[in-house]
């Protein structure tokens, strides 16, 4: 099988539903989608009268943007601080965007005004800024955030003020949020299609360093999860804490261990230490990750070998070779000439401005009610440098192209069986149980569990 | 003040209420006495009072926000400046504070746990920073040391809240949540049952204002009366407030553990305020912050450092709003600037040249 | 017998490799914390400062050795010039210089960000690795145990030696006497400064190849140097070295046996204890047990 010509779409039976789903049951009428939204605006309107009254309830004003001439885009992401690396990127995408939209007439004629304050990879930061921007600046639309810490902290505040938010991060999964929409990749796209060509190509024994946090715990858990169905086996796990850059002890237990591969969740530029000092260790072992190389481009910062045989199930990477996405990097480098590397998140911020653009128009105004009703009504795709990207209005996540991408001893890219995966674990019953269309309910209802899987 | 009935009120007279409270609350140890420095701060009370007033609710909130650090800036500006100790572990305290008040006012709902919750995670606070306390200066360690051990405690706690993501880190309800921080913490809210008033926006910004203010009258008569003394003896030379028969080694204990206390409030409020409370309060860059903020403001005087705390907290929100890529670069320049040019803190240059400041 | 001698010789190098780290993390900021009492909040910039240097150089095209030159180089100057405007005023006010160094490290670190993005592509380690049994282990950080061992051979040689040595012990032991017996104490101290920036750079060059070159590396370095400094006591190399034993075996020990999250929690909770128990450091424990001053 060649593994640059471009794959169509498979279907699969375990994985994933087919891309197109039969949503004649789902009419708008049947859906409490419009009881809903007036609902909702009397929630809004006691509320307002309730804060006027009182100094308690919620507070600012719903559904911003008064049908002016310019729409407001909050966007937060780190311009200075640790995440850097990525946080740039994501900005520039996300700018270029804007730009183009802009250029091209805005939205419902309306132009984009996108204010983007630097969190400066700061979590009290996060905060203050995204009160900043959802009580003074009323924006219609809130963007941001990198590590799942950042989007911890600015949820409570988003969902008291029933702001639009979009995550555009790929992260461990299980936000189940009405006002939040995370359109990154989530571990059940990311590893569900991978570990099974790897334990089929190199065997059943893989060994897991991970970094010491939720991202890092959880997505090994889903690793153990995903063994346990089709049979793979995980010999070891190791966590590590973040600010460890010397892995000479961790080296020599994986060459204990000898595994078939090696499952690499690695997170910082701290961490990013490992793969030279592996490579100059001598040990050679294929490696798997869902988060290296498609934003931090360890490939490219790297000497080869260091990632020599490192395989990433991931939705986009710069080197993706479709003539939709050429066509992207060749925008993006003429508006960006100095940037580096336009990744993963990147992308996500890119197509996800689109998809915003889409509901706005269809939805007709900019009020966020209604975009968010209009989210919620059944789903809808984009054309993204990726490829098309569906909404999943069930668990607000979205339906990505994944494709398995490889560094070979050059450290040059291929990629193989893309298929398109939804975000289905969210919404399995009865855990987690996820149904964000029959959602009814001010924001003091709103849940801030973030789910994990349960018993592996 | 008696009955009397004269024309004039001669407020410099010893006896009389009115000046025997300004009696405890001036000294050597404080900046501002005199009639008009009281005036200038009633005034300055009178403005912040009516500000809600005058703006909207974002700016009225932020505003308190900015000043719930003041709690922090104070509490190391009392362990520091007054007591010469060293302390990079206020935020230790701070932190441990707010995750308290996160684990009980989860556990015990309603408004009666968020206030049980203030109490025990001040009490908590307080009793970590008497353990840490009495591990250093019972055990004779002092200056550089003091610094090292209570940033290496600020970091193990770091570390080790850093990995505590999984479900099996919870204390009942309360699931301490790693890296990922503590969500669902509920505001303050004072009262019982629906009649509470919950500490959010203007609220919340008199409940700041309010207790900042009782908190820096009650430390003005505390650095001010004789304990205030033994501190700054402490401070100035510790051996020689030794032979003098004072117990130095009982005063700093319990400056730090009252430091603690302080911190921990100041954390709680932090938790009320964003619902939600992470390990970064327990990182390297947010211990600096205190340091910086009353090393800005005059660390030995206690309006140096809730000024240097709001005014370096106002300029790096700015900054980080305008500034771009190199609003850390000019905060950098900011503490250079500071240490050269005015290492007292810039308050006390201000007081000396307004009338009512400290003329020594 | 067989099958402990790969994981204890594991052990013995994963040591080696602590040792190195720690001493050579620590041995720019002991030098000037020893002798100026200054407590550099930018030692870890430094450090990076020498690391840029070695990979600019390196990607200009010199040679790994020549670049790394170039990096130490580029670091010694870097710090003269600092000790000239802003260090030699924070003399004796110990908080002060740390508050003031904490600014210059923020700008620092920005600043390079500012300058050269977020991240240089790295140098790749050189020499290969060395096998055992199942095992291997890198040549290039062996080497780098021994270079710690061959920064504190120089330094004792440098100070118990020469001229320059023996009138730095003597300003370290009393300031004003050793002045007003013909030391120019402000050369000194410049010096000083300029020796210790030279180390700070060369554990930045030496550490380039293994690990990626962003703004904010040092701060990998500062904790451990920190902790070393500190346990270590006021004596650069007794100290320095004592701490760098002490620590790099617990850390290695907790490392190898329970994994890196029980190393890094060992060697605070290591620290922590020692200094109760040690005020002064090891350096106080030789003195006592020499019977010295």
């Amino acid at each position: 099988m060649s593994s640059t010509s471009y794959i169509p779409i498979e279907e699969r039976g375990v994985y994933g539903y087919t891309m197109e789903r039969d949503n004649s049951s789902q009419t708008v009428e049947d859906r409490n989608a419009s009881s809903r939204s007036s609902r909702r605006r009397f929630l809004q309107a006691s509320g307002a009268a309730g804060a006027v009254a009182l100094t308690a309830g919620c507070s600012g004003i719903t559904g911003g943007g008064s049908g002016s001439d310019t729409l407001k885009m909050g966007v937060l992401e780190d311009q200075s601080g640790n995440f850097a690396l990525t946080g740039i990127q994501k900005y520039q995408a996300q700018k270029l965007a804007v730009e183009e939209i802009n250029a091209d007439g805005g939205i419902n004629g309306q132009e984009i005004e996108m204010i983007s304050p630097d969190p400066q990879s700061d979590n009290q930061r996060y905060q203050e800024l995204a009160r900043r921007l959802i009580n003074r600046d009323n924006v219609d639309v809130l963007f941001g955030g990198f590590a799942s810490s950042s989007r911890e902290a600015i949820r409570p505040i988003v969902d008291e003020n029933q702001q639009l938010y979009f995550y555009t991060n790929q992260y461990e999964g299980g936000v189940c949020d009405t006002y939040t929409w995370c359109t990154g990749a989530v571990p059940e796209q990311q590893i569900s299609t991978t570990l099974e060509f790897l334990t089929d190509e190199f065997g059943d024994n893989f060994y897991t360093i991970a970094a010491d946090y939720n991202f890092g715990q959880i997505t090994a858990a889903w690793y153990r999860k995903v063994a346990n169905e089709i049979g793979a086996n995980v010999i070891d796990e190791e966590f590590i804490p973040l600010d460890v850059s010397q892995f000479g002890s961790t080296i020599n237990r994986i060459q204990e261990a000898d595994p078939d591969f090696l499952v690499t969740l690695l997170v910082g530029s701290n961490h990013a230490s490992f793969y030279n000092q592996k490579n100059a260790s001598g040990l050679n072992v294929p490696m798997n990750t869902t988060i290296n190389m498609a934003q931090g481009y360890e490939h490219l910062r790297f000497d080869p070998p260091a990632l020599a045989n490192m395989y990433v199930g991931v939705n986009y990477m710069q080197e993706i070779p479709t003539e939709q996405n050429r066509d992207f990097v060749s925008r993006f480098y003429d508006r960006w000439p100095d940037a580096k590397y336009v990744g993963q998140m990147a992308q996500n911020s890119y197509f996800t401005t689109y998809l915003y653009k889409q509901a706005v128009e269809k939805a007709g105004t900019t009020n966020q009610d209604e975009v968010l009703a209009v989210l919620d009504e059944e789903p809808m795709s984009v054309e993204a440098p990726e490829g098309t990207v569906t909404t999943d209005p069930e668990t607000h996540h979205v339906t990505h192209q994944i494709r398995l991408a490889r560094a070979d001893e050059e450290h040059n890219i291929t990629f193989r069986n893309q298929q398109a995966v939804e975000p289905y674990w969210l919404r399995e019953t009865p855990y987690p149980g996820c149904d964000l269309t029959q959602t009814v309910g001010a924001s003091e209802d709103e849940e801030m569990t973030q789910y994990e899987p349960k018993g592996v | 003040m008696g009955g009397e009935t004269t024309t004039t009120v001669d407020h410099s007279a010893p006896d009389g209420t009115l000046s025997r409270l300004r009696s405890r609350l001036e000294g050597p140890n404080t900046l501002g006495e005199g009639r008009a420095f009281w005036l200038g701060f009633t005034a300055l009370l009178g403005l912040l009072l009516v500000y809600p007033l005058f703006r909207s609710s974002y700016y009225v909130s932020n505003t308190a926000y900015l000043l719930v650090s003041a709690f922090l800036g104070l509490s190391l500006c009392l362990v520091w400046g007054y007591t010469g100790i060293f302390s990079f572990g206020q935020v230790a305290f701070y932190g441990i504070a707010g995750y308290t008040f996160g684990i009980v006012s989860i556990n015990v709902t309603g408004p009666v746990g968020t206030v049980v919750g203030l109490v025990v995670a001040v009490a908590v606070a307080g009793a970590f920073a008497f353990l840490v306390g009495y591990f250093m200066f019972y055990g004779g360690v002092s200056d550089v040391y003091v610094a090292i051990i209570t940033l290496a405690v600020t970091l193990v706690l770091n570390t080790f809240m850093g990995q505590t993501a999984g479900e099996a880190w919870a204390v009942g309800a309360a699931r301490l949540g790693g890296f990922n921080g503590m969500t669902e913490i509920p505001s303050l809210a004072l009262g019982v049952g629906d009649t509470a008033i919950t500490i959010t926006d203007a609220a919340f910004y008199y409940f700041v204002v309010g207790t900042l203010l009782v908190t820096y009258l009650g430390l003005r008569v505390l650095v001010n009366s004789d304990i205030g003394y033994v501190m700054v003896g402490i401070r100035e030379n510790q051996d020689r407030t030794e032979l003098f028969g004072y117990n130095t080694q009982k005063v700093k204990l319990g400056v730090f553990t009252f430091g603690g206390v302080l911190a921990g409030f100041g954390g709680v409020v932090y938790a009320s305020w964003g619902n939600y409370i992470d390990p970064s309060v327990f990182g390297i860059t947010f211990a600096a912050l205190p340091i910086i903020w009353v090393a800005t403001g005059g660390r030995k005087w206690l309006g140096g450092a809730i000024i240097g705390t709001f005014a370096v907290t106002f300029v790096s929100q700015k900054l980080s709003v305008f500034g771009g890529q190199y609003s850390l670069v000019i905060l950098g320049a900011l503490l250079l600037f500071v240490i050269l040019v005015l290492p007292e803190g810039f308050v006390p240059q201000l007081a000396r040249r307004l009338p009512g400041g400290d003329e020594s | 017998m067989a099958a402990i001698l790969p994981q204890l010789l594991n052990l013995l190098l994963q040591f080696v490799d602590s040792f190195g780290f720690l001493v050579l993390s620590a041995i720019g900021l002991a030098i000037i914390f020893g002798m100026m009492g200054v407590i550099n909040l930018a030692h870890g910039e430094f450090i990076t400062v020498g690391a840029y240097g070695t990979a600019l150089s390196y990607h200009a095209g010199l040679p790994l050795p020549v670049a790394m030159l170039v990096g130490v180089g580029l670091t010694t100057v870097f710090g003269l010039v600092l000790e000239f405007t802003i260090i030699r005023r924070l003399y004796g006010r110990l908080l002060d210089s740390m508050v003031a160094t904490w600014g210059i490290s923020l700008i620092m670190i920005q600043g390079l960000r500012i300058v050269f993005g977020s991240s240089l592509s790295s140098i790749g380690t050189p020499l290969g690795s060395v096998q055992y049994g199942s095992f291997s282990y890198s040549t290039y950080r062996l080497l780098l145990a021994g270079a710690s061992l061959l920064v504190l051979g120089l330094l004792y040689w440098v100070f118990t030696s020469t001229e320059f040595g023996t009138r730095a012990r003597a300003t370290i032991q009393d300031e004003e006497m050793s002045r007003a017996l013909g030391t120019n104490t402000n050369r000194m101290y410049l010096l000083t400064f300029g020796i210790g920036s030279a180390l700070a750079g060369l554990t930045g060059a030496l550490y380039a190849p293994t690990m990626t070159i962003v703004p904010g590396m040092g701060s990998t370095f500062l904790v451990e140097a920190f902790v070393t400094v500190v346990v270590g006591g006021a004596s650069v190399l007794v100290g320095t070295t004592g701490a760098g034993l002490l620590l790099g075996f617990i850390n290695a020990a907790f490392s190898n046996l329970f994994g890196t999250f029980a190393g890094r929690m060992a060697l605070l909770v290591t620290t922590i204890l020692v200094i109760r128990a040690l005020p002064q450091g090891i350096t106080g424990l030789l003195d006592d047990v020499r019977g010295g001053t």
